[in-house]
């Protein structure tokens, strides 16, 4: 009875479970204010990662792509990188930052972007937008390195490593994300304030929950700005929240600007929660305030309702975003529940030695595979044709037919989750996370009880 | 000048030439705006690439093939579950996607073995499935492997499948249009002419350039199967692998989406003799007149008119409950190609609203001219349209409801104009009579929301109604129409079910016999 770690046997992929580097580039982005990347590559880069994150956020926004074409395959296409940044800040007066994002195409071909952008600066800015603040950033995202989730990291890196400058240190601590929600972000702002901390967040993205205006505003945009960036090097600390998705900014920052970095967890669940909390206190000397105590009470009440009585020894999937799938994991491992499989969907080499997957490992006590470079066929596969038996998926919308098709409950969560309303609203972090997640996860074996005759008159006197 | 400049995009003149306003008196001649050219960097524009236009457009439809894209994952996960083309094997090839996940290191010493792996890992994981497409990408393009030698080495090792392979990376052209292109003339170059069909009929067509988005197909289909004439193969929506290879045995192409399938049709009549006839699955009339040809071409004209008659006496007086709603609202008709001119005039006609907008993104100037000669005067033309000009123009044109895409759609809905799906429809099939009734009843159903008239209260500033504790989409709709019209026993509102596609797989058909001669 122990836990396993193993990469998927075959070479290929069976429904991915990630995109590429480039997404998470994108995703990334859409987080800066008075930003629009350019993706230097394929129109399809782009035109089908707005359409993956439109799907999830229900929203529109704006990313660029150079079109690379024939000719710039084979002739080089940094031409088109040039008139594309030309383009980009006629056409929108307000774009100070520019992201030039690169894709498998361009990274074959050699482009040298990193050039380019000095020729740029020299050149076109310097002649034409005298007096214009334009930030030109090269991000390397070759898709056939890491994932979408390893873009994301890169991405919050250069962002960071270009803006961040030492001034005067501040009270304020960098907050880096992660892959997350609006509704996470507002969740992590809220207690913030109630510990009267002050942040650049990284990213901003609450506005991506935005309304529909009697005014008619047509795109939705980040909000963290420029000096939020700047200020990066002057903070009191970095807490990143995830490892895998913006840890990387962090330990530059640690290391080039000797700002302490706190590194995970990703407070999912009451526990995760209470470190970061205690993270904080420690960081910044602040109290944890009665506010928060109380908020984290009605969080354990609204658990201990569920747990022992519905959760206990339900045997659960889940995959997705490495850092998404370790909190969610250790999250239903509090609420007694065993979480069986878990699927990461990239190559990366660092996860045996991540310390929480090594605590599952040593102190898990019944059989769980956690399974690295891993495709939905290795999910769908052992439910199919190796008899596993699972009581609950946790994952997103991509693997939506192996819930439906074998008849297990399935719970949405991560990115994206477009075949679910509204999802990107509720936070999964935070207090006010592990209420959501645990009360969908309840909801939903409750429907999966009635709708399969299985037991359903339990739910009579609860 | 019929052009019409966009104040955001004069600071590129180029685009000049991509947009015209259909001017009183003006033809052809004078209005039409340049087509299929590489995009401007950095406009914004929302065209694909060809990898897509071959593999999600035309190949993934293709129901019972392995659809494996040579690649880094990205690729593969971007371009699945983002459309609605159903199939009738319980969505295989929806619901699977292959992607050889290619990295760093094949990229320097090369895929192909890692390639022939996955072709094997991949029919072993789904032994029932013997065919399989693969897909050439941006990054095994440019390093190049070599697919198709790989292909028919595993082809010589396992004689039981079959590969087709489509080199369609996505830098090659100006849009997913390239790629439509390439897999049409790979198609036929490839792999018909490879299977022996059993002909069953007098009268045998290849139904082409169809995707079967919520069901199209199959509703089309059933017409087709009720005048006795076999269907050898469907180009691609769910269209069988091995059916296809069999296109050359056909009496007649009847080609759908022109756009993106012409091609093929006119390599089948060049190298097989194999007339084309194109026609339209969209609207009553241009739809009867289509089964009327086909029913002209074999000589059965009296088994097209029976299905005419019964399917317009059944939907006719539905459509014209709705007919009567939306005279005169405003359209912009946003599609990806041939939806600009499949739709333009027939939603004039049959359903009563002005088109004033047709834009395409990857339609070629044939299209457009198309488009145009069909849309009302006055209407803006666009050509490649960007984020800024979609913008403008609705600012300007102030449309009641716009068909595009998912993405757009979100702009739209903010400056509160109610979108439907173009390219996977709302809730289709839309083509058929009953599809014709439905598409007016989702037009309907956006334009009357009462959520969507809310959206245009400010409570900061308008009077605020205080009176109605509700509003339904009638009482919006007739408010201004005749009494007569309101009360009337003839029309009625669509009577169909949610799901108008499922039945028709569990229909027995009339047998027609075969003639002898043709044996």
């Amino acid at each position: 009875m122990s836990c396993e770690i193993k990469q998927k046997e075959r070479i290929g992929t069976i429904n991915p479970i990630f995109t590429c580097q480039p997404a998470g580039a994108q995703y990334v982005s859409i987080g800066v204010k008075d930003c629009i990347g350019i993706v230097h590559g394929g129109q399809g880069c782009v035109m089908f990662v707005r359409l993956l994150i439109s799907q999830h956020l229900k929203e529109s926004f704006e990313i660029a792509s150079s079109s690379l074409h024939e000719d710039g395959a084979v002739f080089g296409a940094l031409n088109r990188v040039e008139e594309a940044v030309d383009v980009l800040l006629m056409r929108y007066p307000h774009v100070k930052v520019i992201p030039i994002i690169t894709t498998c195409s361009t990274e074959v071909i050699g482009d040298d972007v990193d050039g380019v952008v000095i020729k740029l600066n020299e050149g076109l800015l310097k002649e034409k937008y005298a007096g214009r603040e334009v930030h030109l950033i090269p991000i390397h995202t070759p898709s056939f390195v890491g994932s979408m989730v390893s873009g994301y990291d890169v991405a919050v890196r250069d962002f960071v490593r270009y803006f961040a400058k030492k001034e005067k240190t501040s009270d304020k601590i960098n907050l880096i994300t992660g892959w997350v929600n609006p509704g996470d972000v507002t969740a992590l702002k809220h207690l913030l304030s109630e510990m009267q901390i002050e942040a650049n967040v990284l990213f901003e993205i609450e506005s991506f929950d935005s309304p529909l205006m009697p005014d008619g505003n047509s795109v939705s945009y980040g909000n963290t700005t420029i000096d939020d960036l700047t200020a990066t090097g002057s903070a009191l600390g970095t807490i990143a929240l995830n490892k895998y998705e913006g840890g990387k900014a962090a330990e530059f920052l640690e290391k080039e600007f000797d700002i302490p970095a706190i590194i995970g967890p990703t407070p999912i669940g009451i526990r995760n929660t209470d470190t970061f909390l205690q993270n904080l206190k420690k960081m910044t000397g602040k109290q944890i305030p009665q506010s928060l105590v109380r908020e984290r009470g009605i969080a354990l009440d609204a658990l201990t309702d569920l747990t022992h009585l519905f959760f206990a020894d339900k045997k659960v999937a889940i995959y997705g975003n490495p850092d998404l799938v370790i909190g969610l994991a250790e999250f239903c491992l509090d609420l007694e529940m065993k979480p069986v499989l878990l699927l990461l969907g990239d190559d990366n080499l660092t996860y045996p030695t991540d310390p929480q997957i090594i605590a599952l490992k040593e102190k898990v006590d019944y059989e769980m595979e956690i399974i690295t470079n891993a495709d939905f066929w290795e999910l769908e596969n052992r439910i199919k044709n190796k008899g596993l038996e699972l009581d609950l998926i946790l994952g997103h919308s991509k693997g939506r037919f192996i819930a439906i098709d074998n008849n297990i409950p399935m719970v949405r969560v991560g990115f994206p989750t477009y075949d679910r309303a509204g999802l990107y609203r509720h936070p999964v972090v935070g207090y006010a996370g592990a209420i959501w997640l645990a009360e969908e996860m309840a909801n939903t074996l409750f429907t999966d009880m009635e709708h399969k005759h299985n037991k359903e008159w339990i739910l009579n006197v609860w | 000048m019929p052009y019409h400049e966009f104040e955001c995009s004069k600071c590129i003149p180029e685009r000049k030439r991509h947009a015209v306003i259909k001017g009183p008196g003006e033809d052809l001649t004078h209005a039409l705006p340049l087509g299929y050219l590489n995009t401007i960097p950095g406009s914004i524009s929302e065209r694909g690439c060809a990898y897509c236009g071959a593999k999600h457009v035309i190949g993934t439809p293709m129901k019972d093939v392995i659809h494996l894209s040579h690649g880094p994952t990205g690729c593969t996960y971007d371009t699945w579950q983002t459309k609605r083309y159903i199939s009738d094997n319980d969505n295989f090839q929806l619901k699977y996607t292959f992607a050889s996940d290619v990295k760093e290191k094949h990229i320097v010493f090369g895929a192909e073995k890692v390639l022939k792996q996955n072709i094997i890992e991949a029919f072993k994981a789904f032994p029932v499935i013997k065919r399989m497409t693969i897909y050439q990408t941006c990054a095994t393009a440019l390093i190049g492997d070599d697919v198709d030698a790989i292909a028919d080495e595993v082809m010589e090792e396992m004689p039981e499948v079959d590969i087709f392979v489509c080199n369609s990376p996505g830098f090659a052209g100006p849009s997913q249009s390239g790629g439509h292109h390439k897999i049409n003339i790979a198609w036929i170059k490839k792999k018909v002419g490879t299977v022996e069909p059993k002909i069953t009929s007098d009268y045998v067509i290849n139904y082409v350039g169809e995707y079967n988005i919520q069901g199209d197909q199959e509703v089309m289909l059933d017409y087709f199967k009720r005048m006795g004439v076999q269907v050898l193969s469907t180009f691609t929506g769910n269209g069988s692998y091995d059916e296809l290879r069999a296109m050359h045995r056909a009496h007649l192409n009847v080609l759908e989406c022109a756009r993106s399938a012409e091609y093929i049709c006119n390599e089948l009549k060049v190298k097989y003799g194999i007339p084309r006839l194109d026609i339209e699955g969209f609207g009553f009339e241009p739809l009867s007149s289509s089964l009327r040809k086909i029913g002209l071409f074999f000589g059965i004209e009296e088994r097209a008119q029976a299905i005419i008659d019964e399917e317009t006496a059944r939907w006719k007086p539905e459509l014209d409950w709705y007919k009567e709603r939306l005279k005169g609202k405003k359209v912009c008709l946003w599609p990806g190609g041939s939806k600009l001119w499949h739709w333009a005039h027939v939603i004039h006609e049959e359903m009563g609203v002005e088109v004033v907008s047709v834009y395409t993104k990857f339609g070629h100037q044939g299209d457009m001219e198309k488009g145009i000669a069909r849309c009302e005067e006055g209407a803006l033309a666009v050509d490649d349209p960007n984020e800024l000009e979609g913008l403008e123009a609705m600012m300007t044109l102030k449309p009641d409801v716009i068909f595009t895409g998912k993405r757009p759609g979100e702009v739209a809905k903010k400056i509160r104009v109610p979108y439907l799906n173009a390219h996977a429809y709302h809730n289709g099939p839309y083509k058929g009579y009953e599809g014709w009734v439905r598409f007016a009843r989702d037009i309907y159903n956006a334009i009357y929301s009462p959520i969507h008239q809310l959206a245009h209260l400010d409570i900061s500033k308008d009077e605020i109604p205080v009176d109605k504790g509700f509003q339904t989409a009638k009482m919006i709709s007739d408010v201004k129409l005749s009494g007569e019209i309101v009360t009337s026993k003839t029309l009625r509102q669509y009577t169909g079910k949610y799901d108008s596609v499922s039945d028709l797989r569990k229909k027995t058909y009339p047998e027609f016999k075969k003639s002898e001669r043709s044996e």
